[in-house]
């Protein structure tokens, strides 16, 4: 008897199931045969007055067709929602582009600089900055380039007008000018790194601007040694290019290093096989380098030979230029969201 | 400086390549500028048989030749008498460039079809000689490149010569002795040899009156000389190195110079002379404004910083500069004074640089030289003139009042390993050591002498970085440094404006970098004078002739630029503004924003931007900023447009529009919002909390705010509208402050929720609560009564009800 009666019921909802049309007479559906208060859910609340072997027969066939039912109304709920009128018009087309805030760009010249930043940071390196305006003590007496040094000429720095009888000053010609400064208010050992903006007095083309960004590097100790800066050289280029760099020390002269170098990176684009990127040199020329001279150490005030320590200064536009491939250095200064958009 | 290789392989006696060779002084020495083969312009120009000669039918100095390049038969028109059937000839084929210029065209002359041209002497760039065509070799190849039979053609190399190596590798004995050192082989050169003939003038006499700008001079006269062209291969080596030949005379002291480093001067006996047998060199400064006509024909105006050579009454040469017209060389000279002298660098240096002139002879001077070179020179170039112009040595007069000796250097071998990071072994530094010419006395430390011709060498770095560079630094390897790990000290100010950077890029803000500089236009144009301005004494051009005192002027031009690409933007500049304050250089760390917008919502710039300002300052945390408006904002601000921004009462930087007429000046046609921000002092007011931006475990430097958490409140909040009309001269400012006081502690919030500018209608929320307590409603209403009341008796505003 009772076993008809379920069946009946499992036939009931296949009936109705075909008269349902959207979600809410499903839900409807539901509750009337599945609820707490449907009949269904009555019988086998009822189950425990029957005797025990008709209990088990009958209460396997009404949970059989419980899952049956919720079957049921589970497929139609994915019916539903495949071909319920109301989906017409919840469709968008995906495709049509996002409403978009207005984002803005860092100039190139702030990337790579947070880039050198993060890798010294890193290597516990502090960072370091100084006046642009310059004394001449800072920028040129201090590094060892005395009052008739070539450096100093007309056409390479920028000098403001002064008083007659003030100390002249000019705009610093590189971040080199920070080094006495900081080692003046320091004592070694100590890693630091100067990024900084720059001035030299030189006419401009696609490689060469009066205003430029140099990065400076300089670490003083005992026994710091030529292999420590090229270890540190390469460490630092490595991780800048995500690749492996290999580096070369050619002679050079600066008058504030001594012994001085000329400072080469294996080629970024071949990797030192030789390619149009490094004009089949195999390396790309990247700035200068050296270890402190010590005429340097003794006008910050330290004693001579006391210390020994290296010290770089490249280009940071030279970095960005080589890792975005921009070919006219005077973009970073020319304020054209067209470039600085695609950064 | 450009050598010829040839030169300095017979200097040398290297048997590497010019490439080799060049390759190892780039890695040991200095850098190579070019490499270049000469005559290697003749691309395209071939060997040739001269098959058939024709005359031209229609000229009679012309001749239609048949000409076989290998390839190809070609018929070219020729007027050379010279040429003869069967012999071999230069050929510039058709699109070859000839190295005076000549392109080579197909042609037609007078009615004959051209298709190539047979080449003189001169038209390969290889003489003066334009008598006729250049006839080759008869095994010369029919097709080949015509270059592979004109001799073994030398090759030019160009160096960069660094200011410490000038005095002794601007000449090819310097360059010849380092290839020598670089070949671990001794110098064959025989520079210690040449040592001056004892033979004293009678006929000269010298005297050195400044003997501080002049450290020696040595003279010389020469007679029987016969003016004339130098030798051929004199003037090629001189023409390599990029000099014109003059006379065997002045070529031969340029020769010597090119050779040796050291300039030379060679004067006219007869017309310097005092009398008949007897000339005399005075060395002295100049008087102030004394004249000298230079052999450039230029007339120079003197002081007594420039030194003068003279016969003792009339200036005969500007020291080490330049000679003097009347006293050179001239076709007539036979009888010659010579110089080799040695002047102070920074003298003539400052001479050259206030005359501004320039020559190979200051250019050496000025950066010192050995006053021993002079000895050197004098023999070499007595030695020369006496092949080249049948010269007789008459005698010869050196003053050198303090001779120079060698420098001795005491080199700790322990230093050279510290420094280099490597060990070079004491054999090995004492081969490189010999090598440079550098005797050496072992002890505990070595005892170096340094040959007086390397003046750069005077510490123990400099020998290193010899030894370290010969040595080759290749073999120096990488080494990590060992140290203590240490947090590394963290620059607040890089983070702080690296996190506002961020903040302003999510609000849509452009990074620009602009010049510090702008012009007296730009200051004109905003209405300000140059005071407080640092000024440019050589500035690049009118334009950058101020050190910039406001990031506005370059920001302006940005706007003007972009709007021709962008009609709503914004962009930002963090850099240092400069100004003089109490005779006193300031430097500050600014930021500038500036804001364009849609001309529809052109209205709306000043409160677009100044909604960035806020969202910026609260994003730093940055609490009690407030706008207050300012009455004369200067010049180039819109007064009525213009606020101050202070916060906790500290000014920090000022917002406003641009005035109109400046914006016009600049040909901005709309509406422009700017705001400049004092870094330094906003970092100092901020509440950070984050790392990097205060990092609490870092001691010193000036206390800064900590951010505070304020508990959640635990009861309810109740919101209250309130929309009003108010006067014009009352600012929302007012009412917000006046609700605040008389709402006093329940006030949880006030905020603008509507704003008609026409009527000044205005309508605003206010939020209110308790902290200990749920707010009964007989509360709320008398707290807004008093509100309304306040808003209405203090302020005159028309509350709507």
């Amino acid at each position: 008897m009772l076993k008809t009666k379920i069946e009946e019921i499992k036939k009931q909802v296949l009936e109705e199931i075909e008269k349902v049309k959207n979600s809410d007479m499903l839900f409807d559906l539901e509750k009337k045969y599945l609820g707490r208060k449907s009949e269904f859910v009555g019988f086998l609340k009822n189950l425990k007055n029957l005797a025990p072997e008709e209990r088990k027969q009958i209460g396997d066939l009404a949970n059989k067709t419980k899952l049956e039912i919720l079957a049921i109304i589970n497929g139609k709920k994915v019916d539903l929602s495949k071909t319920g009128p109301s989906t017409e018009k919840e469709k968008i087309d995906v495709t049509i582009p996002g409403k978009k805030k207005d984002i803005g760009h860092l100039n190139p010249i702030s990337i790579v600089r947070r880039d050198i930043e993060d890798i010294f940071t890193s290597m516990g390196y502090e960072i370091a900055d100084g006046p642009e305006i310059e004394t001449e003590f800072y920028n040129f007496d201090a590094l060892n380039m005395p009052k008739d040094h070539s450096a100093r000429d007309m056409q390479d720095t920028f000098w403001l007008k002064q008083e007659a009888g003030k100390e002249k000053l000019s705009m610093r010609s590189q971040t080199s000018a920070v080094q006495a400064r900081y080692m003046q208010t320091h004592t070694p050992p100590f890693r630091i790194i100067v990024p900084g903006k720059c001035f030299r007095r030189e006419a401009t083309d696609t490689t060469h601007d009066h205003t430029f960004y140099q990065f400076e590097a300089l670490v003083v100790g005992k026994n710091i040694n030529v292999g420590h800066l090229k270890q540190v050289a390469q460490d630092f280029f490595s991780q800048f290019f995500g690749q492996e760099i290999k580096v070369r020390l050619r002679p050079s002269y600066f008058p504030f290093t001594e012994p001085s170098f000329e400072f080469d990176i294996s080629c970024t684009v071949c990797g030192g096989t030789g390619c149009r990127a490094c004009k089949y040199n195999k390396w790309l020329e990247l700035g200068g380098a050296g270890m402190v001279n010590q005429n340097v150490f003794e006008a910050v005030g330290y004693k001579r030979n006391e210390y020994t320590g290296f010290a770089w200064g490249f280009g940071l536009e030279r970095l960005a230029m080589m890792k975005y491939k921009i070919d006219d250095c005077r973009l970073f200064h020319s304020g054209d969201l067209r470039f600085i958009r695609q950064f | 400086m450009k050598y010829s290789f040839s030169w300095l392989k017979e200097l040398s006696g290297t048997k590497l390549s010019p490439e080799k060779a060049a390759e190892l002084l780039t890695m040991h020495s200095f850098e190579i500028e070019s490499l270049e083969k000469n005559g290697k312009k003749l691309d395209g120009v071939v060997v040739g048989e001269i098959l058939e000669i024709e005359k031209h039918p229609d000229a009679d100095r012309l001749q239609v030749t048949k000409v076989n390049i290998g390839d190809k038969k070609l018929q070219i028109v020729c007027g050379a008498k010279n040429i003869a059937v069967g012999q071999k000839v230069p050929v510039a084929t058709v699109g070859t460039n000839l190295p005076n210029g000549l392109e080579i065209k197909e042609a037609e002359i007078r009615g004959e079809k051209s298709f190539g041209m047979l080449c003189a002497e001169d038209e390969l760039g290889l003489g003066k000689n334009h008598d006729g065509i250049l006839i080759l070799d008869k095994k010369a190849k029919v097709g080949e490149p015509v270059i592979k039979y004109l001799g073994s053609s030398d090759t030019t190399l160009e160096i960069k010569v660094l200011p410490d190596r000038a005095h002794d590798i601007l000449s090819h004995v310097g360059v010849a002795r380092e290839l020598s050192v670089l070949e671990k082989k001794k110098f064959s050169y025989a520079f210690d040899e040449l040592i001056l003939p004892t033979k004293k003038s009678q006929k000269l006499k010298v005297e050195i009156k400044d003997n501080d700008l002049c450290k020696r001079y040595i003279g010389a006269v020469m007679e029987n000389i016969t003016i004339k062209e130098s030798p051929k291969w004199l003037k090629e080596r001189l023409e390599t190195c990029g000099l014109r030949p003059i006379n065997n005379v002045v070529d031969a002291t340029n020769y010597v110079m090119l050779e040796l480093g050291q300039p030379l001067h060679a004067f006219d006996f007869n017309v310097i002379r005092e009398n008949q047998t007897k000339s005399q060199i005075v060395v002295r400064r100049a008087t102030k404004n004394e004249k000298l006509i230079l052999l450039d024909g230029n007339k120079i105006k003197l002081t007594k910083n420039n030194l003068l050579i003279t016969n003792g009454k009339t200036p005969l040469a500007l020291a080490g500069i330049m000679g003097g017209k009347d006293s050179g060389i001239s076709e007539n000279t036979k009888t010659i004074v010579l110089e080799a002298a040695s002047f102070e660098a920074i003298n003539i240096r400052r001479t050259r640089a206030a005359l501004n002139l320039r020559t190979d002879s200051s250019d050496r001077f000025e950066k010192d030289l050995d006053p021993n070179l002079t000895e050197k020179a004098m023999v070499r170039v007595i030695e020369i003139l006496e092949h080249t112009a049948d010269g007789k040595l008459e005698g010869i007069i050196d003053v050198y009042p303090k001779k120079i000796k060698p420098l001795t250097i005491k080199l700790d071998l322990e230093y050279v390993k510290s420094l280099l990071g490597e060990k070079v072994s004491e054999k090995e530094i004492i081969n490189i050591l010999s090598l440079l010419g550098i005797k050496t006395k072992n002890g505990k430390l070595i005892e170096c002498e340094i040959p007086t011709y390397r003046l750069d060498l005077k510490t123990q770095e400099d020998l290193i970085e010899d030894i370290g560079r010969i040595w080759g630094y290749e073999k120096i390897s990488p080494r990590p440094i060992l140290a203590e790990v240490l947090p590394a000290k963290i620059n607040k100010q890089v983070f702080f404006e690296r996190k506002l950077q961020d903040i302003l890029v999510g609000l849509g803000f452009d990074e620009v970098y602009n010049y510090s500089f702008y012009g007296e236009d730009d200051l004109k144009k905003l209405g300000i004078g140059a005071e407080n301005h640092f000024e440019l004494l050589n500035p690049m051009n009118p334009e950058q002739a101020y050190a910039r005192l406001s990031m506005l002027p370059n920001i302006l031009k940005n706007i003007k630029d972009n709007l021709r690409n962008y009609s709503n933007f914004g962009i930002f500049e963090i850099g240092k503004c400069y100004s003089i304050k109490n005779n006193n250089l300031i430097e500050e760390r600014n930021l500038i924003l500036a804001k364009v917008l849609e001309k529809d919502q052109n209205s709306e710039t000043f409160y677009d931007l100044k909604g960035a300002v806020e969202d910026a300052l609260e994003v730093l945390n940055v609490k009690n900023a407030e706008f207050l408006e300012i009455k004369t904002p200067g010049t180039f601000m819109n007064p009525n447009r213009t606020a101050k921004i202070t916060a906790d009462g500290k000014v920090i930087g000022f917002i406003g529009e641009v005035n109109q007429s400046v914006l016009s000046s600049y040909k901005i046609n709309k509406r422009l919002a700017v705001a400049e921000i004092n870094l330094e002092t906003l970092r100092l007011l901020r509440q950070g909390f984050l790392l990097r931006q205060n990092f609490g475990g870092q001691v010193g430097g000036p206390k800064e705010n900590i951010l505070e958490y304020k508990s959640i409140g635990k009861f309810p909040i109740v919101t209250r509208d309130i929309s009003m009309i108010i006067p014009e001269n009352v600012s929302y400012a007012e009412i917000e402050g006046t609700v605040r006081k008389a709402g006093g502690e329940l006030i949880y919030s006030v905020s603008l929720f509507d704003y008609f500018e026409a009527k000044k209608s205005l309508a605003i929320r206010i939020e209110l609560g308790a902290k200990d307590k749920t707010l009964e409603s007989v509360e709320i209403d008398a707290v807004m009564k008093k509100i309304v009341s306040k808003l209405e008796n203090d302020l005159k505003v028309e509350v709507r009800k």
